[in-house]
């Protein structure tokens, strides 16, 4: 049992927590979509532990994991973007495009190994729209507290998490090659996705419980 | 010979940590740059205040200076032209069947003149504020019980007049005379009640009647809202406050507090 506790898994089980208790009464079909996506993290999460015990390669469970991803966290970004009057036609041909990528690397890979470039394709794109949300606060006319702005904390979460990636997933299938030997949980891209997946969670942890407060506060004044 | 150089650690150790710095600086500068979004917005803001105050201001300057001219008009010219009447008639030898038709309507002059100075008197403010506000609110309710049936009952609590204030007194009565035409107009009250108060440090006006009432939050809404808002951004131009409590069938009642030292 406590293989199945790591740094990792009591994050994103913490995160799913507290998304049940702060967004199962949400209003917004988005932010109460985030708990059934962070159930999906915490079963691949649990999977991948479980074939990495049985010595079975996982890479195929987070392939799968890697398209719920994009589609979480690119429907997210076009709800944020809705507001600036942005057109559902992006998210149709942004995940047109991943697909293509996505499909075409396992195909020419023959399903045999874990799609990094469609991943670093990913969070560059990631990275980008994170940094296009920022320019649209600073553009934005309109005053918000950000330190209690749950959308500005997932989407923090989002840039730190892709943006420190990056150099893991540049780097992804020369460090995959040397790992043979050494223990899973010692090898460098294990620790800095344990601390990338901490900063993430606990962003998105956060933005949760701001979220909560802030229905609460608006349900009150009514 | 370990497996993974510690040179290719060190880089990829190194590079994350960067790409972990900069997102947090990102980060750091928009919520920076937010902060003084708002300073900015509450700068804008305030300056907006400051300027409707000072449009309020002259406002209420302009329609003063207009009243006063009317009064002053209506007190040295009209009033002469009926002085002049009154004297011609009374010079007037006629026989007895016409002496009382011209009696009568030299009485009428005389009362046409005595009206004439009262009204006058009300439009111009300073004239009528020069004793104090409770003074000018008494004179203005005697010419309210003169044309109307209204129960009216006025009480004034005010100990000192401080002559520096006196334009404050002046806007104050202004507003009084605004709430008691709103009252006429649209109350269907039959008792109104006034009561000025002072401390220490403020002036209060407080008016109540028991006439159909509203509700404030449509009445605001609504066009004809503009003159309760009129009295809240005056008050607020003394730094006063403005309250108001209305409810449908009971009648309504208004407090204004500005600082009087």
């Amino acid at each position: 049992m406590p293989l199945y506790l790591s740094i990792n898994t009591i994050a994103e089980i913490t995160c799913f927590l507290i998304g049940l208790i702060c967004l199962f009464q949400d209003k917004s079909l988005l932010w109460k979509s985030f708990i059934a996506y962070l159930f999906l993290v915490c079963i691949t999460e649990t999977g991948g532990i479980y074939l990495r015990v049985h010595h079975t390669r996982n890479y195929l469970i987070y392939t799968i994991y890697m398209f719920f991803e994009c589609l979480m966290v690119s429907t997210f970004f076009y709800y944020i973007y809705k507001r600036y009057h942005h057109k559902i036609k992006l998210l149709y041909s942004w995940m047109a495009l991943f697909l293509v990528i996505y499909l075409m690397e396992l195909y020419t890979s023959h399903f045999k190994s874990f799609p990094s470039f469609t991943a670093t394709f990913m969070s560059v794109v990631f990275v980008v729209a994170s940094l296009y949300f920022y320019l649209l606060i600073i553009k934005d006319e309109r005053f918000r507290q950000l330190s209690t702005y749950p959308t500005f904390w997932i989407v923090n979460g989002i840039l730190l998490y892709y943006f420190g990636s990056t150099a893991c997933n540049v780097f992804y299938d020369y460090l995959v090659q040397n790992e043979n030997g050494i223990k899973a949980t010692l090898s460098i891209r294990y620790i800095i996705f344990n601390l990338l997946n901490v900063l993430l969670y606990a962003c998105w942890s956060y933005a949760f419980i701001c979220r909560y407060y802030q229905r609460k506060l608006s349900s009150s004044s009514r | 010979m370990q497996i993974l150089s510690k040179e290719v650690i060190f880089l990829i150790t190194l590079t994350t940590s960067i790409f972990l710095i900069a997102p947090i600086f990102i980060i750091v500068y928009v919520s920076y740059y937010n902060k003084k979004k708002a300073k900015h917005l509450e700068e804008k803001e305030s300056l907006k205040k400051t300027f409707e105050l000072e449009l309020l201001k002259s406002q209420f300057e302009v329609q003063e200076h207009t009243m006063e001219t009317i009064a002053t008009n209506l007190h040295d010219n009209i009033g002469q032209l009926l002085s002049l009447t009154s004297i011609t008639l009374s010079s007037i030898k006629a026989d007895s069947a016409q002496e009382g038709k011209i009696n009568a309507a030299g009485e009428l002059v005389v009362r046409a003149i005595q009206e004439l100075r009262q009204l006058s008197r009300i439009m111009s403010g300073k004239e009528l504020i020069r004793k104090n506000l409770g003074h000018a609110i008494a004179f203005e309710l005697d010419w309210l019980k003169k044309g109307t049936d209204y129960q009216v009952q006025f009480t004034d609590n005010t100990i000192r007049t401080i002559p520096q204030n006196s334009d404050k007194e002046l806007i104050l009565f202004r507003l009084f005379q605004e709430i008691i035409s709103n009252i006429i107009r649209h109350a269907g009250a039959t008792k109104i009640t006034i009561s000025i108060d002072q401390t220490d440090s403020t002036l209060s006006l407080q008016v109540k009647d028991n006439g159909k009432g509203f509700v404030l939050e449509d009445k605001l809404q609504a066009s004809d809202g503009m003159g309760l808002f009129n009295i809240s951004k005056r008050a607020k131009m003394m730094d006063g406050t403005f309250s108001i409590h209305s409810v449908t069938g009971v009648g309504t009642d208004i407090l204004v507090s500005i600082p009087y030292i």
